[in-house]
């Protein structure tokens, strides 16, 4: 209803969640029919990571024809050679982390050229395992680790593409979860609200039915306060969660971390549960440094 | 639902190789046999063959946030306590389709799947399992509507109950008047003791079951032991709740600093509501993709503590930890014997062990309770006829006509299939296939058709303002209470609308603008952004011209060519004149601004009851089924949208319910 100035502020809590905590709102929808009236146009992208995400995304063989009817593959280097990289994209899915130099610039290009930027993966959303270079210092670990430094030119830290431009969706995971790009591209594809639920990882486990490891066995697990969305895959095999698809929204890091040394495990373990695939995201990159 | 101690009802004797051949029975009759197997270090609830599969001399320890199994040392079946998962995953599961959309040629139609599975025998269901069976029943079954597939399968589920004789640390079954012993609902209900069962018969359906089984009647002195048994395990409840006066107390301490603390402990992980055997809050969703063309709609099980159980456009209302941990809370313990007569929580300790830190909710009620600072009188639930139908299913309607009312706004017109009776104040269920399904007020009547004024702000409103004539789309309804129009007969009635707010309102201002008789004096205020996001202009011109009528508009961003009034609602209101205390208000708008209003009124001395609202909140279903849009003890699709203020005032008031 009216959103008015003179009212806000109190009785309904207009909070925004932003799209690094996994907007349930698209920026811009793609289905509005552009001058051309064609089929919305795709490119995939990638920055610094596995291309494991990518590779969901050429998995889901059966949709995949539907979706090369449904979107015009302009930008895909990992599926195609025949390449358009200077768009306009209506939809730019967006593997990775901004971690060299160039990337800087190549993201801005992207966004430029994009109607919906969606980032997909760990790596894109939180600045990936490589982002375990932020909490130390680059030089030294470049110094240790190759024979030529002088060779590697990188960023001194790995961030998330949201920090760098704005982003309109996310998905999380590491890789992401195929059920969720599907649905995410058919959603944006239909013009309906992608059922992608910012909710703790532990409704997902029980609608499941899996027995709880932390209950049942005192394991620690990040479940809950990790986003729903793998399927609860480590659950399901009687591991604890270690929070591949990072931070749910108002995680409560600090209650959780209490449990973890209530189950006996150090500070020191405690800060790097938590400082893992997805550790330089912000409310789990927080929670570490209270166990340095 | 008390259950007597002492039963005049018969009881049998019947030994182990007796309970094999009752489940054999069972399975020949078609029942497929659900019970309680160990599974990943707990017991989950399954498909079992025989008795072989129960847990056999297994028992469980819990504390808060957490479980063991471990051997009990003797060869009971049954004396394992309530595990992660209860009896409704198999009458309510956690996910399942709601309707299928068929297409022939241009035409819809919506079907609700219907149940396929066979018939369950749900075998060792606890006293407090059972209790929850009824609770979940008043929810799906006892009206204003039914959930047809929930109803098809519990009619078919016979349930082996079983009497508890060691209940755990966490249960409190003696304190909600669930347990030790069994209550109504079973169809045989046993006791395990001394190695051998005792067998009560609950219905004719346990009648049936029953009768080749090799039984005794059991003797006096084993009459006797069994109910020394459930007397001593009575006393023996790990835990105790004080439930007397505890909804008006705790509604009472809405502000209580203890709900601050709790937040501070709580995940808002939503573990303590999927393992309730009686939450029942769900979320819908389009499942069709594109590779199979499908436009079906499946629900899902939801939670109070995600985040978009709240969320209408623009914001949330439950967006803090605290608003959440409390909803659940007073939802469980306080609003649910206004909603259907019966407390949400049988007291199966479930939530605590459950936890995964261990959030205790007897001891957080009890916190409450012994530092209350206020009660409040809770209202009494309200009993409504069953109406037929499949509340879930919509109906194909036609598109006649299309009226842009401003930049974000348009009027579709709208032919439903067959008569459609509605009362100004109702909404329907708007359904786009495979977009999603939105209330939507009612906002007239033309000719044979309804008016809907949808203002687009998210995917399913946009989809619908975007509809051309003879579009077809799918219509639920009409659900919820009406404006008072008849009560306020005779009366100086005062109109408050903000925004799309005008909507609900319009249906019942052309009842009462055409009748000047029954209302002699009423006046409109309106509330708009700017002046081109006002609604219905040419008419508020034709109602400006009535005698009867005055019309005051005011918006709150004027543009060059504005000549009217710039402001807030509340600024007209009181203009020039004193508010009445004797007329009768009726108001709808954005929330903080009926707030305003509200205060206005108050200063102006105008009795609550002379006030009435239409709210809004998140809504899937429009049935009482969803839980998603309920205001305290009120669910907005039931008892409301329009609610006389008087009622809700104690919950209306705090921010976050
Ligand atoms: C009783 C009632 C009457 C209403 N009458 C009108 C009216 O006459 N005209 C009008 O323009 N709007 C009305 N609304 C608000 C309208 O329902 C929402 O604007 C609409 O649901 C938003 O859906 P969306 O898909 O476009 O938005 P999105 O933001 O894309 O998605 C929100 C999703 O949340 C769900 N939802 C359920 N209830 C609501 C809600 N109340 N607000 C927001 N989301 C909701 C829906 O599934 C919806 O798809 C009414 C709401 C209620 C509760
Ligand atoms: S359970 Fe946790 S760590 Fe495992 S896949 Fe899921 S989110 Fe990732
Ligand atoms: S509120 Fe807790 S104790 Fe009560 S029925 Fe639900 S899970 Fe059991
Ligand atoms: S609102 Fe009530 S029924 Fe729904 S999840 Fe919360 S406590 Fe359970
Ligand atoms: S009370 Fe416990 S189970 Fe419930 S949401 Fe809070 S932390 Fe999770």
């Amino acid at each position: 209803m009216t959103a008015s100035p003179l009212y806000s502020g109190t009785q309904v809590s207009r909070v925004e969640t932003p799209a690094a905590q996994g907007a349930t709102e698209l920026g811009v929808d793609p289905t509005e029919k552009d001058a051309r009236g064609g089929r919305p146009r795709l490119g995939v992208f990638k920055f610094a990571s596995c291309s494991g995400c990518q590779g969901v995304l050429l998995s889901c063989e059966d949709e995949l024809l539907a979706l090369a009817d449904a979107l015009e593959i302009l930008y895909f280097p990992e599926a195609s050679s025949h390449l358009q990289e200077e768009g306009p994209f209506d939809l730019a899915l967006v593997e990775g982390s901004i971690s060299a130099p160039e990337h800087l610039e190549q993201i801005q290009k992207i966004r430029a050229r994009s109607k919906t930027l969606v980032t997909i993966g760990a790596c894109a959303t939180s600045g990936g395992i490589q982002a375990l270079r932020n909490f130390g210092n680059l030089d030294d670990f470049v110094h240790r680790v190759y024979p030529r430094p002088e060779f590697i030119a990188a960023l001194a830290t790995s961030t998330a593409v949201a920090e760098h431009v704005k982003v309109d969706y996310e998905l999380r995971g590491c890789p992401i979860s195929k059920r969720q790009l599907l649905e995410l591209i058919t959603a944006i594809l239909l013009g309906r609200r992608p059922e992608i639920r910012n909710e703790s990882l532990c409704l997902g486990c029980k609608r499941y039915g899996y027995v709880c490891v932390t209950v049942a066995h005192g394991l620690p697990c990040l479940g809950p306060v990790t986003m729903n969305g793998c399927g609860a895959l480590c659950p399901s095999v009687g591991r604890g969660c270690y929070g591949c698809f990072g931070p749910k929204e108002g995680a409560n890091t600090e209650a959780m971390a209490q449990r973890m040394l209530q189950l006996g495990m150090s500070k020191d373990d405690v800060r790097n549960a938590f400082r893992f695939i997805t550790g330089y995201a912000q409310a789990f990159r927080e929670e570490s440094a209270r166990h340095e | 639902m008390t259950a007597p101690e002492s039963s005049a009802a018969p009881l049998y004797r019947l030994e182990e190789a007796g309970l094999a051949l009752l489940l054999e029975g069972l399975r020949r009759d078609g029942y497929r046999l659900v019970g309680p197997v160990v599974r990943d270090g707990a017991i989950r609830l399954q498909r079992i063959e025989g008795i072989s599969d129960l847990p056999r001399g297994f028992v469980d320890e819990q504390a808060p946030g957490t479980y063991r199994l471990r051997s009990s040392g003797n060869g009971r079946l049954f004396a394992c306590r309530p595990g992660p998962q209860s009896w409704k995953r198999h009458l309510f599961p956690p996910r399942e389709p709601v309707v299928q959309l068929k297409r022939h040629g241009d035409s819809l139609e919506w079907r609700r799947p219907v149940v396929e599975d066979p018939p369950m025998a749900f075998i060792g269901v606890l006293p407090c399992d059972l209790a929850a069976i009824r609770i979940q029943d008043r929810v799906w079954m006892e009206g204003p509507f039914q959930e047809t597939r929930y109803v098809a399968r519990r009619r078919n589920t016979f349930i082996v109950a079983v009497n508890c004789l060691e209940p755990g640390q966490l249960c409190f079954c003696a304190s909600m008047g669930t347990g030790p012993k069994a209550g109504q609902g079973f169809d045989v209900c046993l006791t395990e003791l001394d190695g051998a069962f005792f067998l009560e018969v609950g219905s004719e359906r346990g009648e049936a079951a029953v009768a080749s089984l090799p039984l005794r009647e059991a003797s006096e002195e084993e009459r006797r032991r069994l109910q020394e048994s459930l007397k001593q395990a009575r006393l023996r409840m790990g835990r105790t709740l004080e439930t007397r006066g505890l909804g008006g107390t705790l509604f009472g301490n809405i502000e209580h600093p203890r709900w601050e603390e709790v937040a501070k402990r709580c995940l808002t992980c939503g573990n303590c509501t999927h393992v309730c055997p009686t939450c029942f809050c769900l979320n819908v969703r389009e499942t069709g993709t594109l590779a199979d063309g499908r436009q079906d709609r499946e629900r899902f099980w939801d939670s109070c503590f995600s985040l978009d159980h709240s969320m209408i456009h623009g914001g949330y209302f439950r967006h803090t930890p605290k608003q959440r941990y409390r909803q659940w809370l007073t939802h469980k313990l306080g609003a649910w014997p206004s909603q259907f007569g019966t407390v949400g929580c049988t007291g199966c300790g479930r939530c605590i062990a459950w936890c995964p830190v261990g959030i205790d909710i007897t001891e957080e009620a009890t916190a409450i309770r012994k530092t209350s600072r206020g009660h409040v009188r809770m209202p009494q639930p309200r009993s409504a006829p069953v109406r037929a139908g499949d509340p879930l299913v919509p109906t194909p309607a036609q598109v006649k006509g299309v009226r842009q009312e401003t930049p974000d706004t348009t009027t579709l017109w709208v032919e439903p299939t067959g008569p459609f009776h509605w009362k100004p104040g109702q909404f329907n269920m708007l359904s786009i296939p495979g977009v999603g399904d939105v209330p939507i007020s009612i906002s007239g009547q033309e000719g044979s058709g309804i008016l809907h004024t949808i203002r687009a702000v998210g995917k399913v409103t946009r989809a619908l303002t975007s509809l051309q004539p003879g579009a077809l789309l799918g219509i639920r309804g009409p659900f919820g209470t009406s404006w008072p129009l008849r009560a306020v007969r005779g009366r100086i009635v005062t109109v408050v609308a903000g925004g799309i707010g005008l909507a609900p309102l319009r249906g019942a201002i052309r009842v009462m603008a055409a009748h000047p008789r029954h209302y002699p004096w009423v006046r409109l205020i309106y509330g708009a952004r700017t002046p081109a996001d006002l609604l219905y202009p040419e008419e508020l011109e034709l109602w400006r011209q009535l005698l009867h009528m005055e019309v005051e508009v005011t918006v709150d961003r004027a543009t060059p060519d504005w000549t009217g009034n710039v402001g807030v609602v509340t600024k007209l209101l009181r203009a020039g004149r004193k508010v009445r205390p004797d007329g009768v208000y009726l108001v709808c708008g954005p929330e903080i601004m009926m707030m305003v209003v509200l205060e206005e009124l108050r200063a102006a001395g105008v009795p609550e009851e002379h006030i009435y609202l239409s709210l809004e909140r998140n809504m899937k279903c429009g049935a009482g089924f969803c839980g998603r849009c309920q205001k305290g003890p009120f669910f907005l699709c039931k008892d409301g949208p329009v609610f006389r203020y008087d009622r809700i005032s104690f919950v209306f008031r705090h921010a976050g319910l």
